[in-house]
């Protein structure tokens, strides 16, 4: 029989054995994703930061995703072993070694998502609510966005996601599915810093993209993912270091043209895309914000949500 | 292979899905891995609960994409052979998309395959070109430009510059120096407009000959799961009198071994009676028993898998050249060989 139970409740011979049968089942948020492929790195990486996540031993329905974390060859399961994340399609990823399977595991969950569940309009974005509605911030790699999202947590906001804002397609609901924030270099001291020791994972060193580490999402955040929420603000954010605070109230058609770009499935569902990112103004406003500190971007934020609250009063 | 053929059947909704939810899974990463997930949605659709119907939402968005696609490059199709006298015949996919058949709904599309007649080719393409497709990068070199042209069926095969679609323009449904012989001209003759538009279909029973020419005749059976199941589908869409001309036509032209495998595999992994009875009497292709257990074993990926694809592989190249244009042509793809490249996907990564 089939019982959902979180992975802290699981020994790790159970985990073991159902990665190697390849019928670990992961729930998060609207999304049921089957993960085969068992090494000694994953099963510590996912004790550690998926700890308080919901999971099964045998799968009792069918998943959006199914994830293979597998040797690039039989050479590289012996020798030297290394890892590639196979979600079912052809994707450009680069054999890592075994110790880095906690990257290729969120490596081969994000292309999944990206690429293959699209009865959600995915927007390369952080997102996180409070009973008010959702901010969501889009912007390039290395623009902060990461750090922006770890501090707006220690805020009270609930973590949606550090990676895609899933937008609903009739009705531009943001759905929550948060998985670890991942931090790069710098900003791994910083978010230590903001969240504390506990919350950060090990350091996987020397990846491609240089040191990596997640900012665990919590026990709360895991329980209330099924809740969605209506976007409140739209952000640009924009970090660099010195650069003096900066905001600037954005209207709703460059707002929707600089969301565009960052969806990945836009041109796959086409109008029903559009329809859904333009509803998202409904009720949000957006603002291209620029700055040098985490302290800079949270006390522009504070000022744009009191804009919104004048205007709307 | 009673298990096997069960998977087929339960593609395409003639036998329920598995209980057991760890061979379901199997069964739709299998429907997946062969591009025929979207099919297999559209066939059962709203028929079950919970999680699968997420998963065929996200199949059916992704081919409603493909057939919008189509549907655009169609138009600009006409609109670039707007003032000729010259009427494409569309092909595949793009004819079953136009004509709204069975073997479309849910079925995944990626390029146009048009056909027109020899003698308009040229003018085809130039006017092609001013609407902005060119020589795909892949075969844009002067020996594949010239092959194509001496000796293929169709133009090399065309991207448009802006929109990345890639179209192939045939005036033969084989290669000139395959071993079957088509009347391509009685085809192109049968064929019929589609309302309001400037391109054409073949008829019903020409439509299901060439996807079994293109698929028995042609090539190494590439896409084996995809094409048992485009058979079946065309076949359930030919009404008694479209069946009726099937086995007349496909003697015309030329055609009859091909079809009469098609005929067969639909009777056979499809259990279909009126198919059964049909291939009775028609002629199948060389060492029959030995084909269908390599098409067989291809489709279903099991240990044998490798014998019957390097002897489909074998086949193909026999059905498309003699030797003395094989042996060249395969030594200079040696010498060209690079190993595939990946094509560049723009991803967010972390």
């Amino acid at each position: 029989m089939s019982t959902v139970t979180r992975v802290s409740d699981l020994s790790r011979r159970e985990i073991r054995s159902s990665l190697r049968e390849g019928s670990l089942l992961l729930h998060l948020g609207p999304f049921a994703q089957l993960i085969s492929g068992s090494s000694d790195p994953l099963i510590d990486f996912l004790q550690d930061t998926y700890r308080d996540c919901q999971v099964e031993l045998f799968p009792s329905d069918v998943t959006d995703v199914h994830l293979n974390l597998r040797a690039p060859n039989i050479l590289r399961k012996f020798f030297r072993p290394q890892v590639v994340p196979d979600p079912g399609f052809e994707v450009p990823a680069v054999p890592l070694p075994i110790e880095m399977a906690p990257l290729a595991f969120e490596m081969g969950l994000n292309l999944s998502v990206a690429l293959k569940c699209c009865r959600f309009v995915t927007i390369h974005a952080g997102v996180v609510a409070d009973k008010d509605g959702a901010i969501l911030m889009s912007a390039e790699s290395g623009s902060g966005k990461s750090t922006l999202t770890a501090a707006l947590l220690e805020r009270g906001y609930r973590l949606f996601s550090d990676e895609f804002a899933l937008v609903g397609l009739g009705d531009a609901v943001l759905q929550p599915y948060p998985r670890p924030i991942s931090l790069k270099e710098e900003t791994i001291p910083i978010v230590r810093e903001l969240a504390g020791d506990e919350w950060i994972s090990p350091i996987v060193k020397g990846s491609p993209k240089g040191d990596i580490a997640y900012r665990r999402a919590r026990r709360s955040d895991i329980d209330q993912s099924h809740k969605q929420a209506k976007a409140k603000l739209i952000l640009f954010p924009e970090f660099e270091p010195g650069m003096r605070p900066y905001k600037r109230r954005l209207n709703t058609a460059e707002a929707i043209l600089r969301l565009i770009p960052a969806s990945t499935n836009f041109g796959l569902l086409g109008e029903q895309a559009y329809l859904a990112i333009t509803r998202l103004f409904d009720d949000a406003v957006a603002y291209e914000l620029s700055y040098g500190s985490t302290e800079q971007s949270l006390s522009l934020i504070d000022e744009a949500l009191q804009e919104r609250d004048d205007h709307a009063a | 292979m009673i298990m096997q053929r069960k998977a087929l059947k339960q593609i395409v909704g003639l036998k329920p899905l598995p209980e057991k939810v760890l061979k379901r899974i199997k069964l739709m990463i299998f429907a997946d891995a062969h591009h025929v997930l979207g099919q297999m949605a559209a066939a059962l659709t709203g028929a079950h609960e919970g999680k699968i119907n997420d998963v065929f939402d996200n199949a059916l968005l992704r081919t409603a994409h493909d057939h919008r696609m189509l549907h655009f490059e169609m138009n600009r199709l006409e609109r670039a052979l707007e003032g000729t006298e010259i009427t494409p015949i569309l092909l595949k996919g793009a004819a079953y998309v136009a004509r709204d058949l069975k073997a479309a709904q849910g079925r995944r599309v990626s390029d146009i395959d048009i056909l027109v007649r020899e003698e308009e080719l040229d003018q085809v393409e130039k006017l092609l070109m001013q609407a902005g497709w060119k020589a795909d990068q892949e075969t844009d070199n002067e020996y594949d430009q010239e092959y194509y042209r001496q000796w293929m069926h169709e133009l090399p095969p065309m991207r448009h510059g802006k929109r990345g679609t890639i179209i192939d323009v045939h005036h033969l449904l084989l290669p000139r120096t395959a071993r079957y012989k088509i009347g391509i001209d009685q085809m192109i003759d049968g064929a019929r407009t589609i309302e309001a538009s400037a391109l054409k279909t073949f008829c019903p029973a020409d439509v299901f000959i060439h996807s079994a020419i293109h698929a028995f005749a042609d090539g190494a059976f590439d896409n084996p799961v995809r094409g048992f199941i485009e058979h079946y589908y065309l076949f359930q869409d030919l009404n008694e009198s479209d069946r009726k001309d099937l086995c007349v036509r496909a003697e015309q032209v030329g055609a009859e071994k091909p079809v009469g495998l098609a005929v067969w595999c639909v009777g056979f992994l499809f259990s279909d009676e009126n198919a059964q009875k049909m291939a009775k009497n028609m002629k199948k292709p060389m060492l029959f028993w030995l084909l269908r257990w390599a098409l067989i074993s291809k489709a279903m990926d099991g240990l044998t898998s490798p014998l019957a694809k390097a002897l489909l592989y074998i086949r193909s190249h026999y059905l498309r050249m003699p030797m003395r244009l094989l042996v060249p042509h395969l030594t200079r793809k040696a010498i060209q060989w690079r190993p595939m490249s990946r094509k560049p996907v723009d991803l967010p990564l972390p």
